[in-house]
C-alpha cells in the first residue's frame, strides 16, 4: 500500500547572511566557540533537558556534536569543523572561530562577495605557501632524536584542555605517556614504509591521574570472579594461542535457503558438541595454551579445555581481535573442523592484573606495536575529556611524523601570519592579484579584514581582561596581565611571548593588538637556542593547522557565497 | 476548480522561478543551500536539483520542471537557461498580446469568447513555434551559424585529435557555472587530467559512456579536507575494506563469484533429511572438505584475489587465508559490472566435484592493497583493461559533505556534456527557392530523421536530368496507400498551418487536369534499385498551366505544390528532388550536420549570433506569423546576454558587447571575445528546440482544472519523480 504524503512547499530565502537573525545567532555560537579557546578558556557545560549524562568540556568535537544549530548556514559550519576534527582531532576551535571571524569582518566591508571571496583565496595560497616554505619565521623542525620537541607539543595540547582538570605534575606525567605509548607503536625494525601500531586507551575512572600507566600488549579486563575460577598459570615459556573469530557454542547456522528435516531421536545438540569436544581434543593436543575467541565459547567446552590445563577467554569482542591478531601473530580462525598449525600464535607471557578496582588479562608479546595506555582520571566527564585529549595527541605525533614540523603556538602564529600578510598585500600587491578584476584597494581592504579576523583569533586566548600587544619584530604575542595596577611600566611585565620562544630581554618595541600599525615584515631567523633542555615551547601541529586554515577560509567562502537558502519544510 | 491557462499566469509563474535561478547563472551566479527534511545539508548550483528543491505546486510549473528535467536527462546541461530563456520568450509573446490587446479595446465580445479566442490565437502562435523549430532554426544553423564554429579537435586533415587546452576552456567554462568560483579552475584541471590519464589513443566516446555511466563507482568523497586534496588515483577503488588481506608479491590473478563458495546444507526448493548425528557429522565434515578443496585448487591455479558480490561465511574467509588468498566481499552489483565491463572476464562457476579443469575466468591484476582516506579503508585495485578505458579513480575531498556531492554531480553532468559533444548533430531542411512569384522567401522543410541514423543519405540524392526519368505516374500512384501530405505554399506562409489529408486510394490524373505529364521527375522504386528500400517522397509540382492566380477558388486546385509521401516499411527516407520547369520553382533536400566537437566562445555568443541572424531572416520575411516568431525568439534569445554581462565593468558591459558583435558581424570581420572559454554547440541547440517544444506545450493549454481527488492506480510514474 502506497502512502500518500502531501508535500509542502519549500520554503525560499534570498541573502541568507543579511538578515539579523542570522548574524545575531553566528555572533552566539562565535561567542560561545572563543569563551572555549585556549589553556585559559572557560567551560561549557551541556546538558540534555530530556535526560542523558552531564558534558563538562572546551573542546570543539564534544561542543558542536552536541550543540543543535537550526539554521542551515550556519549548520555547514560546524559540519565542516567536526569533518575537519575527525580528519585531525586537533585545531578545531581555530578552524570555527577564524571561519566566524572571516564571515563577520567580510560582511563589514562593503565589497560584494565575489571579490571578498577571490581575494580570500588568494590570500589562502599565500598563507599556505609561506607556511610551508623553508623561510617561514614561525615554525621549528621537530627533532625525533630527542623527546624535547615532542613533549612541548603534548604538553601544548594536554594544557589547552582546561576541562581534564589536570594539575601541572599531572599534564607532566600524561605527555611522557602519552609519548610512550606513542613511541611503542613505532616498530623497531622498519622497512620503506613504516606501519604505525596502535595504542588502546582502557579506561580507570575514580583513580588518581598519576595512577595512569603504559604497558606493552594488550589488556582483557575480565570479573573477579572468572579470574579466580582461572588456574594459576604454570609456564613461564611462551604460550601458544589460537584465536577464534566463529562462535565455539555449537550453533548451527548456514544451512542454506531449503528446509531441513531433522528426524525425531536424532540430537542436533549432541552433534554439535561432539565437534567441539573434538576440536577441543586437537587444540590439546595441538599444545595450545591460550584460546581466545571472539564470540562465546560453549560451557562444557570451556570446562573440558580447563581440565586440560588450557586458559580459555570468549566474548573478546571484535574491537579486540585486530590488535589480538597482531600480537599473537595468529590467523583468526573460521573453522570448527581441521585447523592448520599455521594459524597458531605466541605470547610471550600472560599474567593477571589488578588496577584499581578492576582486574585484568594481560598478554606480553614478544615484539609487537601494541600498547595499552591505562588512563585513570577522577570522574567520568573529566575522564571523557582527558581520553579524548590523549587521542588527539596521539594523533597530532602520528601527524607530525608524516611532516616533522611544528608551529609556534600560544599566538604567535597567527600574529606572525598577520604581520606577513599586511605587509605583503602593502608592499607586494601585484604578486598577489595574479589575475585580473580586484583592485588594489579591494585588496586592502580583504587583506585586513583577513589580518583582523587572525588577530582576533589570538586576541581569543586572553580572557581575563587582559591586554595583547606584538612586537614589531618578529610579529610575536604578548600578553599583559589585566589585574596590574596601570601606573607600572608595562613593558616590565612581559616576559616571554605566547609560544615562549623570545623573551622581552630583548630591545623591542610594541604595538597593542588592537591599534592599526605600520606594516613590518616580520622576521623570521629563530634563536639558535631555540629547544634547550629546559625549555618550555608552546607549539602546535603544523599538518592541522595548516588545514584548518584552508578549511575555514573555504567554508567561510562558502557561506559567503549563498545566495539562497531552500529549505524543505516536510 | 478550473483555472484559465494562459500567457500572463505562466509568465507569473516562470518568471518567479527565474529570478531564483537568474543568480547562480553564469561565471557570476553563486551558490543555494537546500535543506532536506531528514537535516542534510546539499550545496547546489545546478539548475534541476535548485528546481527540483523546491517543491512547486502550481501546475504550469510543473509542466515547466518536467520539460527540464527531460531536458536534463538528455544533455545534463542548460537548466538555469532554460527558465531564462522560456521566461523571456513568454515575456515578448504577453508584450505582443497586450499590444493586440489595446488596439482591440473597443471590440465588444464577452469576456469568455474572448478567452477562448486568445486561446485560438495562442494555439496558432505555438503551432507557428513549432514550425520555426522543425523547419527554419536548422537551417538558420547550417547556412549561417556554422561559419562561426570552432572546434576543439585540432583539426588535421584525416585523424581529429582531442586538443588539450581547448578542452581545458571547454570544462572551466563548464564548471564555472557548476561549482563554486573558486574551485571551477581546479575542478576542471583535475577532470581534464582524469579524462586523459582514462583515454587510450582513440576511446573519447567509449570513455564517456563508461564514464557517465559508473561514475558513482569511478569516485570517492571525503570530508573534512581542503578540496584542493582532490586527485586521481591509478586504479580502482573499491568501497570496501578486504575481508581477509594477504600481501602477495608477483603476478596477482583474480576471480570474481557471485554466490557462496561453501556449499550449504539444501538449496532453495530442495529438502534436507538429517536421519542420525553420524550423518550430521560427515556432511559438516564434507562441506569443510569441499571448501577447503576449492580453495586449493584456485590457490594451485595462482589466484591471490577473490572478489565476491555476497558475504561468504567465516569458513571460506578462514580457508582462504590459509591459501594465501585476499578477499573482498559485498561487493555491489554496479561495481561488480565496472570490474567485468573494464576487463571483461565473467564471473567464476564453481566446478563440479569431480572435475577440476583449470579456471579460465581469471585476470591478472598489477596490484591489490588496501588504501585508508581519513582512516577509512578502502580496497585499491590495478586492473590491467582490456577495453579502451584505463581505470582511475577521482578522489574528491571537501570540508562538508554538500560540497563534495556538488563538484560530483558537476563532474558527472561534465561527462553527459562532453557525450553528447562528441557526436554529430544532424540538421536537415529544404530550401524551396521559387523565383516565380513575388515571394523571396523561401520555403524551408525539415525532414525530421534521428540525428544519428545514416548521416551519409543525404550524399546518395541524386539529381538527374528529368529526360531520364519520366514517369506516367498515373499508375504509379494509385499503388500508394499512405497518407497525402499536401502543403500549400501560401497556406505555410501565411497561416502555418498543416493539413493531412488521409487518402485511401489515390487518384491523381494529371495527364488530363494539370498537364505535367512532360515535367515531372522523379525516381521509381523500380527504375532505382539502390534506392529501393529508401522511402520515396514525391513532390509533385502540380502547375495550373496558365493560372496561377486561381488561389480563391476551389481548394482542391488551389495548391501550387502538391506533396505526396509515400511510407515504406523501413521508416528511412530518401529525398528526391524535382524541378517543375515551368515554375522554376526548386526544391533542394539540404542535410548536413553540425560536427562533433563544435564549440563557440561563451558568454552568451551563441545568442547574439543567432540573434543577429534570426533577425535578417525576419526581414526578408513578409510581415506574417514567421517573421513575428523569429523575432520574438531572437529578442528572448539576448535575455541570457544580458544576465551573464550584469555585474561586468563598464567596457563589458552588456549593450557594448552587442554593439561590437553586431558591428563586427555587419563588417564580416572577426568575433572579438571578451572572455575565454568555450561551450558546445550541440548543447545550446538542444537546449533552444527544448525550450521551444516547451513553450508550445504551455501555449496549447487553455484550461488547467485542479482534481482533489486521490490519484487513479494508473499514473504517469516518471512525470514527478523526476525532479
Amino acid at each position: 500500500m502506497s502512502r500518500l504524503e502531501a508535500k509542502k512547499p519549500s520554503l525560499c530565502k534570498s541573502e541568507p547572511l543579511t538578515s539579523d537573525t542570522v548574524r545575531a545567532t553566528l555572533s552566539v555560537l562565535k561567542g560561545v566557540l572563543t569563551s572555549c579557546y585556549g589553556p585559559s578558556g572557560r567551560l561549557k557545560q551541556l546538558h540534555n533537558g530530556l535526560g542523558g549524562y552531564v558534558c563538562t568540556t572546551s573542546q570543539s568535537s564534544a561542543l558542536l556534536s552536541n550543540l543543535s544549530v537550526t539554521h542551515p548556514a550556519l549548520k555547514i559550519l560546524t559540519t565542516s569543523v567536526q569533518n575537519h576534527v575527525s580528519c585531525f582531532s586537533d585545531c578545531g576551535l581555530f578552524t570555527a572561530i577564524l571561519c566566524c571571524n572571516l564571515i563577520e569582518n567580510a560582511q563589514k566591508t562593503d565589497l560584494t562577495p565575489t571579490t571578498v571571496i577571490k581575494l580570500n583565496k588568494h590570500l589562502l595560497s599565500l598563507c599556505t605557501n609561506y607556511l610551508k616554505s623553508e623561510a617561514c619565521g614561525c615554525r621549528i623542525p621537530v627533532d625525533f632524536s630527542s623527546t624535547q620537541i615532542l613533549l612541548c607539543l603534548v604538553r601544548s595540547i594536554l594544557r589547552s584542555k582546561p576541562a581534564c582538570m589536570l594539575i601541572r605534575k599531572e599534564v607532566d606525567h600524561i605527555s611522557a605517556l602519552i609519548l610512550r605509548a606513542f613511541l611503542l607503536t613505532i616498530p623497531e625494525n622498519t622497512e620503506d614504509h613504516i606501519i604505525l601500531g596502535k595504542s588502546i586507551i582502557v579506561p580507570l575512572k575514580g583513580q588518581k591521574v598519576t595512577d595512569s600507566t603504559v604497558l606493552p600488549g594488550i589488556l582483557i579486563e575480565m570479573s573477579e570472579v572468572q579470574l579466580m575460577r582461572m588456574l594459576p598459570i604454570k609456564k613461564s615459556s611462551a604460550l601458544k594461542v589460537a584465536l577464534f573469530c566463529t562462535s565455539l557454542s555449537g550453533d548451527f547456522s548456514d544451512t542454506g535457503e531449503g528446509t531441513l528435516v531433522v528426524s525425531y531421536r536424532m540430537s542436533l545438540e549432541n552433534a554439535a558438541l561432539d565437534q567441539l569436544l573434538n576440536l577441543g581434543r586437537q587444540l590439546i593436543s595441538d599444545h595450545v595454551d591460550l584460546v581466545l575467541c571472539q564470540k562465546v565459547i560453549h560451557p562444557s567446552l570451556k570446562q573440558f579445555l580447563s581440565i586440560h590445563h588450557v586458559i580459555a577467554i570468549d566474548r573478546v569482542g571484535v574491537a579486540l581481535m585486530e590488535p589480538l591478531s597482531k600480537v599473537t601473530g595468529t590467523q583468526p580462525i573460521g573453522s570448527i573442523g581441521s585447523i592448520s598449525p599455521s594459524s597458531y600464535g605466541i605470547v610471550k607471557e600472560l599474567c593477571t592484573a589488578k588496577f584499581g578496582s578492576k582486574h585484568f588479562f594481560h598478554l606480553i608479546p614478544n615484539e609487537a606495536t601494541i600498547c595499552s595506555l591505562l588512563l585513570c582520571n577522577r570522574n567520568d566527564t573529566a575522564w571523557d575529556e582527558l581520553k579524548l585529549t590523549c587521542q588527539t595527541a596521539l594523533h597530532v605525533l602520528q601527524l607530525t611524523i608524516k611532516e616533522p614540523w611544528a608551529l609556534l603556538g600560544g599566538g604567535c602564529t597567527e600574529t606572525h601570519l598577520a604581520a606577513f600578510i599586511r605587509y605583503k598585500a602593502r608592499n607586494e600587491p601585484e604578486s598577489i592579484l595574479t589575475d585580473d578584476g580586484c583592485t588594489q584597494a579591494e585588496l586592502q581592504l580583504v587583506a585586513e579584514a583577513f589580518c583582523s579576523a587572525l588577530l582576533s583569533l589570538a586576541g581569543s586566548l586572553e580572557h581575563d581582561g587582559g591586554e595583547i600587544v606584538t612586537d614589531i619584530k618578529y610579529g610575536h604575542f604578548w600578553s599583559i596581565q589585566g589585574d596590574c595596577p596601570s601606573v607600572v611600566n608595562w613593558p616590565d611585565l612581559l616576559s616571554r611571548c605566547g609560544c615562549g620562544l623570545y623573551s622581552s630581554q630583548e630591545e623591542l618595541s610594541w604595538s597593542f593588538l588592537r591599534s592599526s600599525c605600520h606594516p613590518f615584515a616580520p622576521q623570521s631567523c629563530l634563536p639558535h637556542e631555540t629547544v634547550g633542555p629546559d625549555s618550555n615551547l608552546t607549539l602546535d601541529c603544523l599538518t592541522a593547522k595548516l588545514s584548518g586554515l584552508q578549511v575555514a577560509v573555504e567554508t567561510a567562502n562558502l557561506i559567503l557565497d549563498l545566495s539562497y537558502v531552500i529549505e524543505d519544510k516536510n | 476548480m478550473a483555472a484559465a491557462g494562459s500567457v500572463k499566469v505562466a509568465l507569473q509563474v516562470v518568471e518567479v522561478l527565474e529570478t531564483i535561478v537568474s543568480r547562480c547563472v553564469g561565471p557570476e551566479g553563486r551558490q543555494v543551500l537546500c535543506t532536506k527534511p531528514t537535516g542534510e545539508v546539499m550545496l547546489s548550483r545546478d539548475g534541476g536539483r535548485l528546481l527540483g528543491a523546491l517543491h512547486i505546486e502550481h501546475p504550469i510549473a510543473r509542466i515547466v520542471l518536467t520539460c527540464v528535467s527531460s531536458h536534463l536527462k538528455k544533455t545534463g546541461d542548460g537548466a538555469k537557461t532554460f527558465i531564462i530563456f522560456l521566461c523571456h520568450l513568454l515575456r515578448g509573446l504577453h508584450a505582443i498580446s497586450e499590444k493586440e490587446k489595446n488596439s482591440l479595446i473597443s471590440d465588444n465580445f464577452q469576456t469568455h469568447e474572448r478567452h477562448w479566442k486568445n486561446c485560438c490565437q495562442w494555439k496558432c502562435i505555438s503551432q507557428a513555434l513549432l514550425m520555426f523549430q522543425t523547419q527554419i532554426l536548422d537551417c538558420i544553423m547550417d547556412q549561417y551559424l556554422s561559419r562561426h564554429f570552432l572546434s576543439i579537435f585540432s583539426s588535421s586533415a584525416k585523424e581529429r585529435t582531442l586538443c588539450r587546452s581547448s578542452l581545458e576552456l571547454l570544462l572551466e567554462a563548464y564548471f564555472c557555472g557548476r561549482v563554486g568560483r573558486n574551485n571551477h579552475r581546479f575542478i576542471s584541471q583535475l577532470m581534464c587530467d582524469y579524462f586523459f590519464k582514462c583515454m587510450t589513443c582513440t576511446s573519447e566516446t567509449e570513455v564517456f559512456e563508461l564514464v557517465d555511466d559508473c561514475f558513482i563507482e569511478l569516485n570517492v568523497g571525503v570530508t573534512g579536507l581542503p578540496v584542493s586534496d582532490s586527485r586521481i588515483i591509478d586504479g580502482l577503488l573499491l568501497h570496501r575494506d578486504f575481508s581477509i588481506y594477504c600481501p602477495v608479491d608477483g603476478d596477482i590473478r583474480m576471480v570474481i563469484v557471485t554466490e557462496i563458495i561453501q556449499p550449504l546444507f539444501s538449496t532453495s526448493g530442495s529438502e534436507f533429511i538429517l536421519s542420525s548425528e553420524a550423518q550430521f557429522q560427515t556432511s559438516q565434515f564434507w562441506i569443510m572438505e569441499r571448501t577447503k578443496a576449492i580453495m586449493k585448487h584456485l590457490h594451485s591455479q595462482n589466484v591471490k584475489l577473490l572478489l565476491s558480490s555476497v558475504k561468504q561465511p567465516d569458513l571460506v574467509i578462514y580457508y582462504a587465508g590459509l591459501s594465501g588468498i585476499s578477499v573482498v566481499e559485498c561487493l555491489s552489483s554496479e561495481e561488480v559490472s565496472l570490474i567485468q565491463r573494464i576487463i571483461g572476464i565473467s564471473p567464476f562457476v564453481l566446478p563440479e566435484a569431480s572435475s577440476w579443469y583449470e579456471i579460465s575466468n581469471t585476470a591478472l591484476v598489477k596490484f591489490c592493497k588496501p588504501f585508508i582516506l581519513r582512516s577509512k579503508r578502502y580496497v585499491h585495485l590495478g586492473l590491467i583493461s582490456t577495453c579502451t578505458f584505463i581505470p582511475h579513480c577521482i578522489v574528491l575531498c571537501g570540508p562538508v559533505q554538500g560540497l563534495v556531492e556538488q563538484h560530483e554531480s558537476a563532474l558527472h553532468g561534465a561527462f553527459k556534456m562532453l557525450r553528447q559533444l562528441f557526436k554529430d548533430l544532424d540538421l536537415n531542411y529544404v530550401i524551396q527557392a521559387s523565383d516565380q512569384n513575388d515571394t523571396s522567401s523561401p520555403l524551408i522543410h525539415k525532414y525530421s530523421r534521428e540525428s544519428s541514423q545514416l548521416p551519409e543519405i543525404s550524399n546518395h540524392s541524386i539529381q538527374r536530368p528529368y529526360q531520364d526519368i519520366v514517369v506516367k505516374n498515373g499508375g504509379e500512384l494509385e499503388k500508394t496507400q499512405a497518407y497525402l501530405k499536401v502543403y500549400s505554399n501560401l497556406v505555410i506562409s501565411s497561416r502555418g498551418l498543416e493539413t493531412h489529408i488521409p487518402c485511401s486510394t489515390l487518384k491523381l490524373t494529371p495527364t488530363n487536369t494539370f498537364q505535367i505529364d512532360d515535367t515531372l521527375k522523379c525516381l521509381s522504386p523500380e527504375k532505382n534499385r539502390i534506392i529501393d528500400d529508401y522511402e520515396l517522397e514525391l513532390l509533385v509540382d502540380n502547375n495550373l498551366t496558365g493560372n496561377p492566380t486561381t488561389e480563391n477558388t476551389r481548394i482542391e486546385i488551389s495548391y501550387e505544390n502538391l506533396q505526396v509521401t509515400k511510407i515504406d516499411r523501413t521508416g528511412s527516407k530518401l529525398p528526391v528532388r524535382y524541378k517543375s520547369l515551368d515554375l522554376c520553382t526548386s526544391q533542394s533536400y539540404h542535410s548536413s550536420s553540425v560536427p562533433a566537437g563544435s564549440v563557440l566562445p561563451v558568454g552568451g555568443n551563441f545568442e547574439i549570433l543567432l540573434h543577429y541572424y534570426l533577425l535578417n531572416y525576419a526581414k526578408t520575411c513578409q510581415p506574417s506569423e514567421e517573421a513575428m516568431v523569429s523575432t520574438l525568439i531572437a529578442n528572448a534569445l539576448l535575455g541570457i546576454p544580458k544576465i551573464l554581462f550584469k555585474a561586468k565593468k563598464v567596457n563589458y558591459s552588456f549593450p557594448q558587447m552587442y554593439l561590437r558583435t553586431l558591428h563586427a558581424l555587419q563588417t564580416n570581420q572577426l568575433m572579438v571575445s571578451s572572455q575565454e572559454g568555450l561551450e558546445s554547440v550541440i548543447g545550446k541547440y538542444q537546449l533552444l528546440t527544448s525550450v521551444l517544444q516547451c513553450l508550445t506545450k504551455i501555449l496549447t493549454i487553455d484550461l488547467v482544472i485542479n482534481i482533489k481527488r486521490q490519484p487513479q492506480k494508473i499514473y504517469d510514474q516518471d512525470s514527478e519523480d523526476e525532479l
